[in-house]
């Protein structure tokens, strides 16, 4: 789309990034409505239907694994732009030097003076924003090494269909997350693999809070700012005034 | 479980969960068997110690014919994951068990686990020979008591020592300097008492849940401070048996074991024989397909429990237990927990009454744990921090959109 007049367009978001956003949102909303059914199964079947019909619990799962397993490549992906991106240099706003302080504090200024103080450049992602990107991708590793580790053990003869490295290597990369879940979740003197459970199940509330702040604070942007920020993820530019611009790179 | 000291953090990146290697290829078999044939001409040279029972007349007493011990001895070698061809020695080991010398010692526990092995309707076979294996002491069995029990432990200990096996039922409770269980005429604490057992003991076999991590005792908010044997003794080759109470036929296994090789069988990461708790309860439970089918028990008694559909939703944690109950069940093979209809509460993994027993699904768990109930405390907490994030934002908004208006809004 063409910027208005007094307005540039700036590139935000490279097609594949917006790709791998878009399959983030939906693997979520399916891992979240399969995970909560494994969890405790919320609906019925019909008693009536002969088993080999229904299949509920293990459609569930499968689709739950699945999502899982797209979640573990699209985090790879991500990990390795993040580093690597010939358009985009997160990392660089992720050091927690002095400007990245002080871009951070203005920013959330910025948000709890309901854009009072704007004194930042917002035509760049900012450091706020990529340290709450930071928080997500932190509780979404934990998410897949503990989702990992509980799958590993329907595996428990060490056999899978790609052959025996997969359990052996997720054994090796995964097992330690059950000491780590059970110093997070207390108890007894030996850690169990229902810690990663509870773990797994609590880091899921964690994330859908995550979700619920991100939406709102996006669409808030958008609103406050008048930058279109919500076409970043549709669009993948925003659209930042000439003057303002000009004025903040002086600055 | 802390993370605090630097044995902890070493062990944590080289945690082994359950993995079990059921073939290790006919060259191993081989070298094995071998070994295990010199090792029962060794044993058959030794006079059996104090137990004179004779095995073949003792079978017959109890009305049970050779045919019977024979095909409990295939099935014992299958349950230890050896090749079909081990069971003549499978079966001339139990016959040579009075060779190795048993000390058994009560700590903090309800004695179940010695009560599975005498109260079943009529003794099977694993209850056979564990009558025969040679007891040197047993608090619960022995008909002294007092200054007279203790004179036969030490007596026990000095004569055999470095060679008995220490059989231990019970947690240990630490707290108040251990004084909350004292054993014998002495006032011995429990904590010493299990010290000076295990030091001349060639291994430590904690049978049950409380003896593994502390089982019923160290549940919260754990008063006394319980913990299990392995927490307890170091440098000394430790062998756990959990579940409550622990099946004789894994205990008679284990015993086996050694009396075959001379050797501990394969351990995981909790210790525990990798034979019996490689694998899941859930991998091999009959009631599988219905969890797969989403068939679930709704409450007891139902449609669905008539059906033997899958006990999931009223709590059975068979997907996070590791146990092989479901495979060769209780007092050979007359049935188990999910056998006759009531889901499984976990009972072999640590801190099992508190995280596992209670009798609901994960996420509906009520039973006061560790944080005042742990699933449930997760959805409450996970919820209200949903509700509290979801008030803010609210605020926030209504404030942006009152405040939006100032004429200054963007402005700076």
């Amino acid at each position: 789309m063409k910027a208005k007049a007094g307005y540039i367009q700036v590139k935000r978001r490279t097609a594949s990034l917006r790709i791998i956003h878009w399959v983030n949102v939906f693997s979520m909303i399916a891992a979240i409505t399969t995970g909560l059914y494994i969890a405790a199964p919320y609906y019925q079947t019909f008693i009536a239907d002969p088993a080999v019909d229904k299949y509920v619990m293990a459609w569930n799962r499968w689709v739950h694994f699945m999502v899982a397993i797209i979640f573990d490549v699209t985090s790879i992906i991500i990990f390795y732009l993040t580093f690597f991106s010939r358009v985009d240099r997160p990392w660089s706003k992720m050091i927690p030097n002095k400007k990245n302080m002080r871009e951070f504090s203005a920013v959330l200024i910025n948000l709890i003076t309901l854009n009072r103080h704007k004194n930042f450049n917002s035509a760049h992602n900012d450091s706020f924003n990529i340290a709450y990107f930071f928080t997500f991708h932190f509780l979404m590793v934990w998410m897949l090494l503990t989702g990992l580790q509980l799958y590993v053990h329907g595996l428990g003869s060490g056999l899978s269909s790609v052959g025996t490295w997969w359990p052996w290597m997720l054994h090796l990369v995964t097992d330690w997350t059950i000491p780590v879940s059970g110093w997070m979740v207390g108890g007894g003197p030996t850690a169990t693999l229902m810690d990663v459970r509870i773990s797994h199940h609590m880091t899921m509330w964690l994330l859908i809070v995550w979700v619920v702040f991100h939406i709102y604070y996006q669409v808030w942007r958008t609103i406050f700012w008048k930058e279109g920020d919500i076409s970043i993820i549709f669009g993948g530019s925003k659209y930042v005034k000439i003057k303002d611009n000009e004025e903040n790179k002086e600055a | 479980m802390s993370i605090d000291k630097e044995e902890s953090v070493k062990k944590l990146f080289t945690a082994e969960s359950a993995k079990v290697d059921t073939n290790k290829g006919d060259a191993y078999y081989d070298e094995l068997y071998i070994s295990c044939q010199k090792r029962i001409e060794d044993l058959k040279k030794l006079k059996p110690l104090n137990n004179r029972m004779d095995f073949t007349e003792s079978i017959e007493d109890q009305g049970l014919e050779r045919r019977d011990f024979l095909k409990w001895a295939s099935a014992t070698t299958a349950m230890l994951m050896l090749p079909a061809s081990f069971t003549p020695l499978v079966a001339e080991a139990a016959v040579l068990m009075n060779r190795v010398p048993v000390i058994w010692v009560e700590l903090s526990d309800c004695a179940g686990n010695s009560e599975a092995l005498l109260r079943s309707d009529g003794p099977k076979i694993d209850e056979i020979i564990l009558d025969l294996i040679s007891l040197e002491f047993h608090e619960i069995l022995q008909a002294a008591s007092g200054h007279q029990a203790e004179k036969q432990m030490n007596e026990a200990m000095e004569h055999f020592k470095g060679k008995y096996l220490l059989f231990v039922e019970g947690a240990v409770p630490l707290g108040m300097d251990g004084n909350y269980g004292t054993i014998g005429a002495t006032g011995e604490t429990f904590v010493d008492h299990l010290h000076r057992a295990a030091e001349g003991a060639a291994a430590v076999i904690a049978v049950g849940s409380c003896a593994t991590y502390g089982g019923i005792p160290a549940a919260a908010p754990n008063p006394t401070d319980s913990v299990g044997v392995m927490d307890v003794i170091k440098g000394k080759p430790i062998i756990n048996i959990p579940a409550c109470p622990a099946n004789p036929s894994n205990m008679v296994g284990v015993i086996l074991h050694y009396v075959l090789t001379g050797s501990i069988p394969e351990l995981d990461s909790l210790l525990r024989p990798k034979f019996a708790f490689g694998y899941r309860i859930h991998d091999n439970c009959e009631r599988r397909g219905h969890f797969d089918a989403g068939e679930y028990v709704e409450e007891w008694g139902d449609e669905g429990a008539k059906n033997n559909f899958c006990l999931y939703k009223l709590g059975c944690k068979g997907p996070m237990t590791f146990n092989n109950c479901s495979i060769i069940r209780y007092n050979e093979g007359v049935n188990w927990p999910i056998g006759v209809g009531r889901g499984c509460i976990g009972c072999s993994e640590p801190d099992f009454w508190d995280k596992y027993a209670y009798e609901r699904p994960m996420s509906n768990a009520n039973i006061k744990a560790p944080t005042g109930g742990v699933e449930k405390t997760v959805d409450e907490f996970g919820l209200g921090l949903l509700t509290a994030a979801g008030i803010g934002i609210g605020i926030h908004a209504a404030a942006s959109a009152v405040a939006g208006k100032s004429e200054h809004g963007g402005e700076f």
